[in-house]
């Protein structure tokens, strides 16, 4: 029998079998589902490898550690003892000493469960990794048009005749999505590229915008200001479902392209000529990730973009929008349910009296209405000793989480840390009670894809040793806490279908996204689905937006430098970038023999002029630094970055660079430009260093 | 016969056909080579005129019902005269016998496509009738400035 589930890594959301053979399992396309992101059945690098993820090192019983990194296994009944007594004790005395993340990597259900865990025991501090990614498209594109998700699909970027591609890499990070591009391209679109790397998506630009990394708002309003000064904006769309205009006017009118040349380094013509093209488009769409997002000035950026959509009008019908890309296959889901700390499920704020008594009644308990701290906050509240205890599900913020080596030593001053996994990962080796999860593969639930598609998986592996579904054990801390109430009231589920149904009825997005309907529909519902009969929302925003007024509140944004720009001890901007054969922090990918041999290493890199300032050879080891820490990789020289700018892989550790200084609204770090050094350095010296990082505990 | 054509201008140098040639045969018989701004994946073009047949002594290549360029590993005794054969420097010797593209015989019979074909997110493979495929091409060329003239015509 093949079983149908949903790939466990990107927001791409693609489908495959999985079928059990009398020597094992093995996989197969799904090339005869119609409707499904991934059409055909076709998949990624990654996608292809899911059966590795069945590596012998799982884990498989609960574990407690006697010291840092040394476990002994317990049984189920003691760890969940552990954990709840441990929460109670901090809870008593405050419960916002307690933080909570929820995992883009799990299912709806669970995310559900945590938060309300965490709200039961009366406290916000809940947030998940999609601050480190998206959280300021989530805070900019609520500001502009009124809600933070992709307005449009897949099928959208396929149908539009110009795309442009903002800070996304997006050949290597959705290379299933790209597709559309490629099929958009061959009816004859044009794609416009940004990127402040040449990278494999900009090898099919027809326009290639390549600003210093943290220049994007700059390079906006330079778009936005040669389609103004032409009248090549949407003039009834302004006049009629925007406001602001005037102001962004003024705003804009002193980004001429030759300032913004200056700023961003891309040159006068090539912003005029990108600025005709998107805006004399018949149907564009703009699609952009961590590129723009991951930036003190993230929440600008994404609003600033956001404007250029609404003033030319390319919103709110086919073939148009904005598209954001999510990087993990449920970071969407996890958002919508309210794993953040200023949201009930379906975004509604906990700040907001009706909302707050609706989810008391719901739950019987009484909530807080204080939000909550975000994940890079609850590092610098450990860090102060304010902060007690986390509960980890699924998440690796040791590699994940900019200027990585502070983020450990946060964790090592908690009282107490769960981790609730399926890899010794890192971040476990900190914890103090480590709850085996299983795997996505091996339990069931709904996600929720970028382009809002809600997709149930089905259970296709059976779970190594002792591993327990994220819903159960979830559930099974909030009996142990004393929620053995009735329905919505308690922990009492039995099933993942039963939590999706709480879901249905707290979650006006989610109300007629039944168990039922998603296990007989392959392809998934778009959320908004109000209603049973609803056949889902594909399109957002074809008659108003979700702002009050129901009108887009265009942003008038003036650019500032990122966080930290290069001076003369440190002369250069380091960006980050990924592989396509792997997946954020390695813990699943890095396990895979067939990617691992494909994607061995980081690679810095380096421009051929700055190679030869800095005595670098290809090939050769460099060491790294920045004001937070250093790293060495061997050196790839190549034009694909401009002088002055390397690029690094962060997979491997390269976090213990970045700059954790924060975007005042959204609170993402500034990761993908800093300040730092390069020198060569040989080959045992990098090792040496390499075994020092990996000692502390920072690099995978 | 069908073939896998290579489209290198859709390849964005993924490698999912190698990984899902790799998982599935314990090796790649399709390697992807990539370049500062392209990238060209190539594997076995059992080509209609295949020198590599010609070239082995002892028969141990041979030509199947879909058209496949096949070895006999029985026949072959690893003398690298395929190898040298052919032009695009496909055969492998490993161990004692070469290998190569097989075309995925077992999926073919079932009507399903060669795995890497399947697999491509961009479609840069396809497994098609080269005549077919230029058939394809020449309409959607066709269509295209057909297109272009239909936006410039007032009132359409
Ligand atoms: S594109 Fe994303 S969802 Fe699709 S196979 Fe690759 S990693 Fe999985
Ligand atoms: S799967 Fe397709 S796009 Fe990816 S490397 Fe192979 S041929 Fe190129
Ligand atoms: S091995 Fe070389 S010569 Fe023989 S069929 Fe394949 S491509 Fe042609």
């Amino acid at each position: 029998m093949k079983v149908p589930v949903v790939c466990p890594y990107c927001g791409v959301g693609c489908r495959l079998y999985i079928e059990r053979t009398p020597s094992g399992y093995r996989l197969d396309y799904a090339d005869d589902v119609p409707g499904i992101p991934n059409e055909n059945g076709s998949l990624c690098p990654k996608g292809n490898a899911v059966l590795d993820l069945l590596s012998k090192d799982r884990l498989r019983k609960p574990l407690k550690a006697k010291e840092e990194g040394k476990f002994v296994e317990v049984s189920w009944d003691e760890a969940i003892r552990e954990v709840t007594e441990r929460l109670r004790e901090i809870a008593k005395d405050d419960p916002n000493g307690l933080m909570f993340f929820g995992s883009a990597k799990t299912y709806n259900e669970p995310n559900y469960l945590v938060q309300k865990l965490a709200r039961m025991l009366g406290t916000n501090n809940i947030d998940h990794c999609a601050r480190l990614c998206h959280s300021s498209t989530v805070a900019g594109l609520k500001a502009v048009f009124g809600a933070g998700a992709m307005t449009n699909t897949y099928r959208d970027i396929e149908r539009a005749d110009v795309i442009m591609i903002w800070g996304h890499n997006y050949a290597e990070t959705h290379p299933v999505g790209f597709r559309y591009v490629i099929k958009a391209k061959e009816r004859g679109a044009k794609v416009i590229v940004v990127d402040p790397r040449y990278t494999r998506t900009a090898w099919f630009s027809d326009i290639f915008l390549q600003p210093y990394p943290g220049t994007d708002i700059a390079l906006a309003n330079g778009l936005m200001h040669v389609i103004i000064k032409h009248g090549l904006y949407d003039e009834e769309f302004v006049e009629r479902r925007t406001v602001g205009f005037q102001e962004l006017k003024k705003t804009v009118e002193k980004y001429t392209p030759e300032r913004v040349e200056e700023i961003t380094g891309v040159p006068a013509e090539l912003i005029e000529e990108a600025a005709v093209t998107f805006a004399k488009a018949e149907n564009a769409v703009v699609t952009w990730a961590m590129g723009l997002t991951q930036s003190v000035h993230g929440y600008d950026n994404v609003r600033a973009v956001a404007t250029l959509i609404a003033i030319t009008g390319h919103i709110g019908k086919p073939g148009n929008g904005a598209s954001p890309m999510r990087g993990q296959n449920n970071v969407q889901g996890a958002c919508d349910l309210g794993v953040l700390p200023n949201v009930f499920p379906g975004y509604q704020a906990v700040t907001d009296e009706e909302k707050r008594r609706f989810f008391e009644e719901f739950w019987g308990v009484e909530l807080s209405g204080e939000v909550g701290l975000t994940t890079v906050e609850a590092t610098h509240e450990a860090l102060k000793g304010r902060l007690k205890a986390y509960y980890i599900v699924g998440e690796n913020p040791v590699i994940s989480e900019a200027n990585s080596r502070n983020v450990v030593k946060a964790l090592r001053k908690l009282e107490f840390l769960v981790v609730q996994d399926i890899f010794p990962t890192e971040t476990v080796r900190l914890a103090d009670i480590f709850l085996p999860a299983t795997s996505m593969l091996e339990n069931d639930g709904s996600l929720t894809n970028t382009e809002r598609r809600v997709q149930w998986s089905f259970k296709a592996l059976k779970p190594p040793g002792e591993a327990r579904p994220d819903w159960w054990i979830v559930s099974e801390v909030g009996k142990a806490l004393g929620f053995t109430g009735n329905g919505p009231k308690g922990f009492g589920y039995r099933s993942a279908e039963d939590v999706l149904r709480e879901i249905n009825a707290c979650t006006p997005q989610y109300r007629g996204i039944t168990p039922e309907r998603l296990k007989s529909n392959l392809a998934g519902i778009h959320w908004p689905c109000p209603s049973e009969e609803h056949p889902g929302t594909s399109l957002l925003y074809t008659e108003s937006f979700l702002t009050p007024d129901g009108r887009a509140h265009l942003a008038s944004v003036e650019h500032r430098p990122p966080a930290e720009t290069p001076d003369d001890e440190y002369p250069l901007i380091l960006t980050t970038t990924r592989y396509v054969g792997h997946f954020h922090t390695l813990t699943m990918t890095g396990r895979s023999e067939l990617l691992r041999k494909r994607w061995r290493e980081p690679f810095l890199e380096v421009n051929p002029s700055d190679a030869r300032r800095f005595g670098l050879e290809d090939n050769g080891w460099v060491l790294i630094e920045t004001r937070r820490g250093r790293y060495v990789a061997r050196v790839k020289v190549t034009k694909a970055v401009k002088p002055g700018v390397v690029a690094i892989p962060w997979h491997w550790g390269a976090n213990v660079l970045t700059n954790d200084a924060l975007d005042p609204v959204s609170k993402i770090p500034d990761t993908k430009a800093c300040a730092c050094r390069v020198k060569p350095v040989g080959e045992a010296e990098a090792r040496r260093i390499l075994e020092e990082l990996r000692a502390e505990g920072v690099v995978a | 016969m069908s073939g896998i054509l290579i489209d290198p201008g859709k390849c964005i140098a993924c490698r999912a056909c190698e990984v899902a040639c790799e998982r599935e045969h314990g090796r790649s018989f399709i390697t992807v080579f990539e370049f500062e701004s392209s990238a060209v994946p190539l594997n076995c073009r059992h080509c209609e005129k295949a020198p590599c047949i010609d070239a082995c002594p002892t028969g141990a290549l041979f030509r199947d019902k879909d058209g496949a360029v096949m070895v006999d590993v029985k026949k072959c005794i690893g003398c690298d005269m395929c190898l040298l054969a052919c032009p695009f420097g496909i055969p492998e010797i490993a161990g004692k016998v070469m290998v190569k593209c097989d075309l995925c015989p077992e999926r073919r019979a079932e009507g399903k496509l060669p795995l890497c074909v399947q697999t491509c997110p961009t479609g840069a493979l396809s497994y098609v009738e080269p005549n077919e495929f230029s058939a394809g091409r020449r309409k959607a060329y066709a269509e295209r400035l057909a297109l272009r003239r239909a936006e410039n015509a007032p009132g359409l």
